[in-house]
C-alpha cells in the first residue's frame, strides 16, 4: 500500500507493432519480488486523457538491474492523437506503482507449459515464458493475430519457446484463429496458460473444462487436481487446474477498495480482478457472466 | 546488496517477495506563507492521536497546522477538524487504506454504501473511462449492514476520524432497518441517506428526483437516528431546490450533493451507471449553488474534485465542505493533501476562519 504514490523514470521505449510499444523503466520496487502474471499502474501524466491509472501487465521484470519492461497500446484521445503516454521520451517520470494481483502458478512437476495469447495478451505472458525456461520447462506459444503485420517478433521472446503463429487472413502462419492450434499441443501440455481477448478465453476455458473426458487415461498417471481438493482460487487449486488466464479487467484502484474491477466467479461471488487476479484458473470464473 | 549463494534442490526457483523500501525525503522547500508548524492548535479532532503516517501525502512532518480555523459544524454535535471528506466509495470502510493514507487528518470518512443484506455487486464490465471522468455501476456491493459492524465498527471507534455510514436501500422500510441497526455505536459518527438510490415503491426512480419520497424517507430516518443525518442528493430533478428544502424541513441535518451523474457508456457498465470525476465537477457546481440557496442547513459538495481549486469553486458557492472521490482513486493522497492546501490559503490570505471564504462568490 505505501508503494502507491510511487515514480518510475522511463529509460527507453520502442515501437514493436503499429500502434504498439515497449517502454523499459527504472522501477525496482516494482522489479523486486514480481512474479509472472502481476501488473503494475500506470498513471498518465494528464489526468484529463486517463483519470485513473492503466493497469499492464509486467512484461519483464529485472530486480538486478531494477528494470520493468511494459508492453502497452498507445491509447488514441477522442481527436485521434496518442495520449500522453504515448508520447513519453527517455527520462519522463510517470506514476507506476505495483505490483499487484496473484501471479500464475506454475506445478514443480510440469514439463511442458502451452502459453496461448491473442493480440496484446502476449504481453502477460511473456515474463511466464522466460521463467518458464530459466526454470527448464519446454514451452510452446501459440499467438493469433489479424495478420501478418500485427504478430509478435519472434526476436522478442527466448530462443528456447517454440513459437506457433495462427493469422486471421492467413498472411502468416496458420490461416483461421489460434484456437485452431490449440487440439495438436492439448496431449503434451502439463499446463496451459492464456491471456487474450475474452472470446478466446472463453472458448479456451470450455475447451479445457471437457478436457478430462477427452484425454481419457493420459491424464490419470499425474492425478492432477486428484487427491484431497483444494479450497477454490487458492494457488494450490490453481497449480493443479489445466487452464489458467490473465484477465486484462481494467482496474480502478488496485487496492481492492473501489471494486470496479470485480468480476463474477463460478458461484457468483465476486472476485477483484486487482487482488483475487488478474490471473485465475478457468473453473473459478462464470465465464458466461463476463462480457 | 550482496548476492547470497542459492542451492537449487528442486522444482522451480520461486524468488522470495521482499518488500521495497521507501525511504522518506525530507523537503527543504518549505511553502511561504505557513507559519511555523509547531504552533496552533488543530479543531477538536486532531487533538486525539494521529493515525500513522501514510508515505506521500504532503509534509509528513506536520503534526499540527497553521493556527486557522477550519473546524466545520455539520450539526448534532458532528463537528470535522476540516472541510476535507473522503467521499463515500474510494476508500471502502477506511480499514483498506489506513495503512497508506493517514484519515486522522481528514474532516470525515463516508463509508462505502452499505445496504441491509449482503449485496454481490453488478456483472462486469463495472467501470469505463471517459473523458475526465468514469462512468461506473458497482450494484451496490457490500456485505451488508450486520457483516460491516462487526467488522469493523471497533477499528473506526478507535479512529480520532469521524466515520459517517452511508446508507443505501430501495424503500424508506430498509433505510430505517439499516439506520437502526447503526444506533448507538460509538464508531459511526453520522449517517449519510443516499437518496440516489433507486426508490422500489416508484419503479424504480431514484429518492433525489421525488421530493415526497425523498421528504418521507428522511422523515423516517429522522424519527429513529438521533445524531447527525446527512441526506445526498444527486443531480436530475427537474427543481433540486424543492428536494432540498423538502429533505431540510422533514429533519436533515445537513445536504451533501451530488452523487454521480445518470450517465451510459456503449460496451462499458450496464444498467444504473452513473459519471464521476472531473467531468461532472461544474453540473455539481450549480447543484450545490442552488441548494446553499435554498435551505439553511450545512451543504458538503461533492464532484469531480481534483485540484484546491475546486475545493475554493465549492466553498465560494456556500458549501462548509467537501469531500473528494474518484480522483482519490489514482491518488489516495490527495484528500489530505488539499486539506493541507486548504489551511495554507486560508493562512496566506491572513484569514481568520476558512469561513470566510464559504459564499464569496454569492455576494
Amino acid at each position: 500500500m505505501t508503494t502507491l504514490l510511487a515514480e518510475a523514470e522511463l529509460v527507453e521505449s520502442r515501437a514493436i507493432l503499429p500502434g504498439q510499444w515497449i517502454g523499459s523503466f527504472h522501477a525496482p520496487h516494482v522489479a523486486s519480488g514480481a512474479r509472472a502474471g502481476q501488473f503494475v499502474h500506470l498513471r498518465d501524466p494528464d489526468p484529463t486523457t486517463e483519470l485513473l491509472r492503466r493497469s499492464v501487465p509486467l512484461n519483464t521484470a529485472d530486480p538486478s538491474t531494477g528494470i520493468v519492461t511494459l508492453h502497452v497500446r498507445t491509447p488514441r484521445s477522442r481527436f485521434g492523437d496518442p495520449s500522453p503516454v504515448g508520447r513519453l521520451r527517455a527520462g519522463d517520470r510517470v506514476g507506476l506503482v505495483g505490483p499487484f494481483g496473484r501471479p500464475f502458478e506454475v506445478d514443480p512437476r510440469s514439463r511442458h507449459l502451452l502459453l496461448i495469447a491473442a493480440g496484446l495478451g502476449v504481453a502477460a505472458l511473456r515474463m511466464l515464458a522466460d521463467e518458464a525456461v530459466r526454470d527448464g520447462r519446454q514451452v510452446t506459444l501459440l499467438f493469433g493475430a489479424p495478420a501478418a503485420r500485427d504478430v509478435y517478433p519472434s526476436s522478442l521472446l527466448p530462443d528456447e519457446v517454440e513459437y506457433v503463429v495462427a493469422t486471421a487472413d492467413g498472411s502468416l502462419g496458420h490461416h483461421g484463429p489460434v484456437t485452431d492450434l490449440v487440439p495438436a499441443y492439448e496431449a503434451w501440455a502439463d499446463q496451459a496458460f492464456a491471456a487474450g481477448p475474452r472470446t478466446l478465453l472463453a472458448e479456451l476455458a470450455r475447451h479445457a473444462a471437457g478436457r478430462r473426458e477427452r484425454m481419457g487415461v493420459a491424464n490419470l498417471g499425474r492425478k492432477r487436481g486428484g487427491g484431497r481438493p483444494e479450497p477454490m482460487g487458492s494457488a494450490t487449486a490453481r497449480r493443479k487446474a489445466f487452464l489458467q488466464v490473465a484477465l486484462d479487467q481494467p482496474v480502478g484502484c488496485a487496492a481492492a477498495t473501489c471494486l470496479g474491477c470485480a468480476v463474477l466467479g463460478a458461484g457468483g461471488v465476486p472476485l477483484r480482478t486487482c487482488r483475487e487476479g488478474p490471473v485465475f484458473s478457468a473453473p473459478e470464473l462464470d465465464w458466461d457472466a463476463l462480457p | 546488496m550482496k548476492a547470497k549463494k542459492r542451492v537449487v534442490t528442486s522444482g522451480p526457483q520461486t524468488p522470495t517477495r521482499r518488500t521495497p523500501t521507501v525511504r522518506r525525503i525530507k523537503s527543504a522547500i518549505v511553502p511561504a506563507g505557513r507559519p511555523s508548524p509547531a504552533s496552533g492548535v488543530r479543531a477538536t479532532h486532531a487533538a486525539g492521536p494521529a493515525a500513522p503516517s501514510g508515505i506521500g501525502q504532503g509534509d509528513p512532518d506536520r503534526a499540527t497546522g497553521p493556527s486557522v480555523d477550519v473546524a466545520v459544524d455539520l450539526g448534532r454535535g458532528l463537528v470535522l477538524a476540516n472541510p476535507l471528506v473522503a467521499a463515500s466509495g474510494p476508500f471502502g470502510y477506511g480499514v483498506e487504506v489506513a495503512d497508506a493514507v493517514d484519515l486522522g487528518r481528514l474532516g470525515a470518512l463516508i463509508t462505502r454504501g452499505t445496504t441491509l443484506r449482503a449485496r454481490a455487486g453488478a456483472p462486469p464490465p463495472r467501470m469505463a473511462a471517459t473523458p475526465s471522468g468514469i462512468v461506473h455501476a458497482l450494484g451496490y456491493q457490500n456485505p451488508g449492514v450486520d457483516a460491516v459492524i462487526a467488522k469493523h465498527e471497533p477499528t473506526w471507534d478507535s479512529w480520532s476520524v469521524p466515520v459517517v455510514v452511508n446508507v443505501c436501500g430501495e424503500s424508506a422500510g430498509e433505510f430505517v432497518e439499516i439506520v437502526r441497526r447503526l444506533e448507538g455505536l460509538a464508531g459511526v459518527a453520522a449517517v449519510e441517506l443516499n437518496l440516489g438510490c433507486p426508490n422500489a415503491a416508484r419503479g424504480g426512480t431514484p429518492f433525489t428526483v421525488d421530493p415526497d419520497a425523498a421528504a418521507s424517507l428522511v422523515a423516517a430516518v429522522r424519527r429513529t437516528w438521533d445524531r447527525c443525518l446527512i441526506a445526498k442528493l444527486s443531480p436530475g430533478a427537474a427543481d433540486i431546490r424543492s428536494v432540498a428544502r423538502a429533505v431540510a424541513s422533514a429533519g436533515a441535518d445537513a445536504i451533501s450533493a451530488i452523487g454521480g451523474v445518470a450517465a451510459l457508456a456503449v460496451g462499458g457498465p450496464g444498467s444504473g451507471a452513473v459519471l464521476t470525476g472531473p467531468a461532472i465537477h461544474p453540473i455539481a457546481l450549480r447543484v450545490v449553488h442552488d441548494v446553499v440557496g435554498a435551505v439553511g442547513v450545512p451543504v458538503v459538495a461533492y464532484g469531480g474534485v481534483a485540484w484546491l481549486d475546486d475545493v475554493l469553486d465549492f466553498l465560494a458557492v456556500g458549501a462548509v465542505a467537501v469531500g473528494v472521490g474518484t480522483a482519490a482513486l489514482a491518488d489516495p493522497g490527495l484528500p489530505v493533501r488539499l486539506a493541507e492546501e486548504l489551511e495554507d490559503v486560508v493562512a496566506a490570505r491572513g484569514l481568520a476562519s476558512y469561513r470566510d471564504l464559504v459564499g464569496i462568490a454569492r455576494r
